[in-house]
């Protein structure tokens, strides 16, 4: 059994006031001085090329996929997100995706896919946030994957940079 | 036999053989490209470099695919001068190889990634630019031809002279001119076209069927044997996510069809990846609409038919197994009738190679079991006496034709057991059945020897193995129940 001896309180702290304006100064202090808080989603998180958002898809300029569906991001992912079917073109890039699918519920964000692409085709975004109400409306096809080579732009010119290194 | 040394081992090699084959035949793997266990050996591609001592001779680094074996022989495939010259042969062999691993449908099962990544040829030293030919020319309806991709092994120019004996390619040009061509560009003709897409070491020749179908390491491959003919040609079934089977593949076996297979077994996939299934029970209902219904109940109609009619004829497809052709006599024996299995007209494709012409995977073995094959003709006559039909097994229908069925007496019971759904108004009970892809069991083909054929995909949801069926079937039959309306 421990006995838990209460101290006994001083005259100043008994009478509670003085205890209410130092609280209160802290308060004070506090307004004048640089805010701390981010009002998320109204103020987005600051993201740069090192943010490895959810991966998407490149466009190129013709309007085409820079993916020719190899599927070496489909074997190296991890968590197995990823299902492609490819199917043939007339260019002289014969092949490209029929059904480019990520399943962003499974999707871990850890850019294996990015590492493995031969391409250029698939790099990890800015994009980070994920709400649905179905499980399949997680499920993204190329409609919802594809982004122009410019918005893809700096994540690109990173992972050259990185890639310089080895 | 012949004893030689293989790296440091004493091993009995067939002097009938080159040298490659008694090292691949005891475990020592040795890069080939031009060599082929089922062709004759050029020794172009001189990557299969070994080093060999002779006697008193100084070690040298042979091709080992042209290089007869001899009493006395050391090799050493992992000698450091065997590892050079395989290096710098790779080197020239990618000099003009386009880097196109990404798109080509062989990375993956591609000796020429293989061999670069086994022998750590990485990276090459030439800069100037490789040769432009031609990417996609069309030879025939089977094949494409990438001749940038092509090592100019000359597979496929042998194996047109000495399988199918139809020589139709040739190398044509010379130097860094070289090319696989037809004779004036004439597409290839004959029915051992796909087996060309299987002997190229590279993804130069392609499967048109097989184009941007799959990457292959993602398909599942599950030995089983061929259903075209009674030759049962052993093969791969490769199936992609447990779903459509994507090609068959000849698989090695001396005693039935060597390396190879014809391209009428080949692109039989079509039938097997059909989307119109039988439902696993169905009932003609008081509407004379053919619905689904208990697979129990179903069955219980059809125990009662059989028990309630006597001149039932018994009819199984060529394509059942063993295993089912002897649950399906066991049924016609507890009933007392005489089981048979139809036997369709020889077909035109019959050939010195593989083909017999007979369609019937399994005509040994479903007469072994006891039954007996019936013409068209035969069932003709067999159906119009009979007063109930059972039909078991897949595509039955389809060589049965609608039109015969069309013509059956009204009184007439028809039960099906069939792979494809049907709505013909002459059957009364369906039943789902698995496809030679969703079952195990045996075929025996015309040689009698026998072949496995495995399961390389879950069937649909609820439909039972034929054994099984038959066997239910079998226990409760000569024991009527009630009447029940059918």
């Amino acid at each position: 059994m421990v006995i838990v001896k209460r101290k006994t309180l001083t005259l100043a702290e008994r009478l509670y006031l003085p205890e209410i304006l130092r609280g209160l100064s802290i308060t004070f202090r506090k307004m004048f001085q640089p805010k701390v808080t981010r009002q998320y989603p109204e103020e987005p998180l600051p993201t740069n090329e090192v943010t490895r958002g959810q991966p998407r898809l490149r466009e190129l300029t013709e309007g085409h996929l820079a993916c020719v569906s190899c599927g070496l991001c489909e074997a190296a992912c991890p968590a197995y997100a990823i299902t492609i079917d490819g199917q043939e073109t007339d260019r002289f890039i014969e092949r490209e995706p029929e059904r480019f699918e990520i399943d962003m519920l499974r999707c871990i964000l850890c850019g294996f896919c990015e590492e493995a692409c031969p391409k250029e085709a698939i790099f990890m975004s800015t994009e980070l946030e994920l709400a649905g109400f179905t499980r399949e409306s997680f499920k993204y096809g190329i409609d919802k994957l594809k982004r122009s080579t410019e918005e893809l732009a700096p994540r690109m010119e990173y992972i050259k940079r990185i890639n310089e290194r080895w | 036999m012949t004893k030689i040394i293989v790296n440091g081992r004493e091993v009995e090699a067939d002097p009938q053989k080159p040298l490659i084959a008694a090292c691949h035949d005891h475990g020592e793997h040795v890069p080939h490209y031009c060599y082929h266990p089922g062709l004759s050996a050029v020794g172009s591609c001189r990557i299969c470099q070994v080093e060999v001592k002779q006697g008193e001779m100084p070690a040298r680094v042979v091709a080992a695919c042209r290089t007869p074996i001899a009493e006395g022989m050391v090799v050493n495939t992992d000698s450091e001068g065997a590892h050079d010259s395989r290096r710098e042969c790779l080197e020239f062999l990618l000099k003009n190889h386009p880097l196109d691993c990404p798109i080509c449908d062989k990375a993956g099962e591609c000796s020429l990634q293989d061999y670069s990544f086994q022998e750590a040829q990485a990276e090459g030293r030439s800069s100037e630019p490789r040769r432009k030919l031609e990417k996609r020319k069309d030879l025939g309806d089977v094949i494409l031809l990438d001749q940038e991709r092509c090592i100019l092994c000359s597979r496929c120019v042998r194996f047109m002279d000495e399988v199918p004996k139809s020589p139709q390619l040739c190398i044509s040009g010379r130097g860094s001119h070289s090319v696989v061509e037809t004779w004036q560009d004439a597409p290839l003709t004959g029915n051992y076209q796909g087996n060309l897409a299987d002997v190229c070491p590279v993804g130069a020749l392609t499967l048109k069927d097989f184009r941007f179908q799959a990457r292959v390491w993602n398909l599942t491959r599950v030995p089983s044997t061929c259903s075209e003919c009674s030759r049962g040609c052993s093969i791969t079934a490769e199936v992609l996510r447990d779903g459509e089977v994507k090609r068959m593949r000849p698989r090695p076996n001396e005693n039935v069809n060597g390396y190879w297979m014809c391209d009428h077994g080949r692109f039989s996939e079509g039938e097997l990846n059909r989307s119109d299934r039988m439902a696993p029970a169905a009932l003609r209902d008081d509407a004379g609409q053919l619905t689904a219904a208990d697979p129990g109940d179903a069955l219980r109609v059809i125990q009662n038919l059989l028990s309630v009619q006597s001149q039932a004829l018994l009819l199984a497809s060529p394509y059942l197994t063993v295993e089912e052709g002897e649950a399906f006599s066991q049924l016609a024996r507890s009933l007392g009738r005489q089981a048979s299995f139809f036997s369709p007209e020889p077909n035109d494709l019959r050939d010195d190679v593989l083909h017999t012409g007979d369609p019937c995977p399994n005509r040994r073995g479903l007469q072994e079991a006891g039954l007996t094959p019936m013409s068209s003709d035969e069932w003709a006559a067999a159906s119009a006496a009979a007063d109930c039909i059972l039909l078991v097994g897949e595509r039955l229908l389809d060589m049965l034709g609608d039109e015969a069925l069309a013509g059956l007496p009204a009184t007439q019971r028809l039960v099906v057991m069939e792979c494809r759904a049907s709505d013909h108004p002459a059957v009364d009970v369906a039943i789902g059945v698995p496809n030679r892809v969703e079952r195990s069991g045996t075929w025996i083909n015309v040689d009698g020897a026998a072949g496995a054929i495995r399961a390389a995909r879950p069937a649909p949801q609820g439909v039972r193995t034929i054994v099984d069926l038959l066997a239910d079937l079998t226990t409760t039959s000569g024991q009527p129940e009630e009447a029940l309306s059918s």
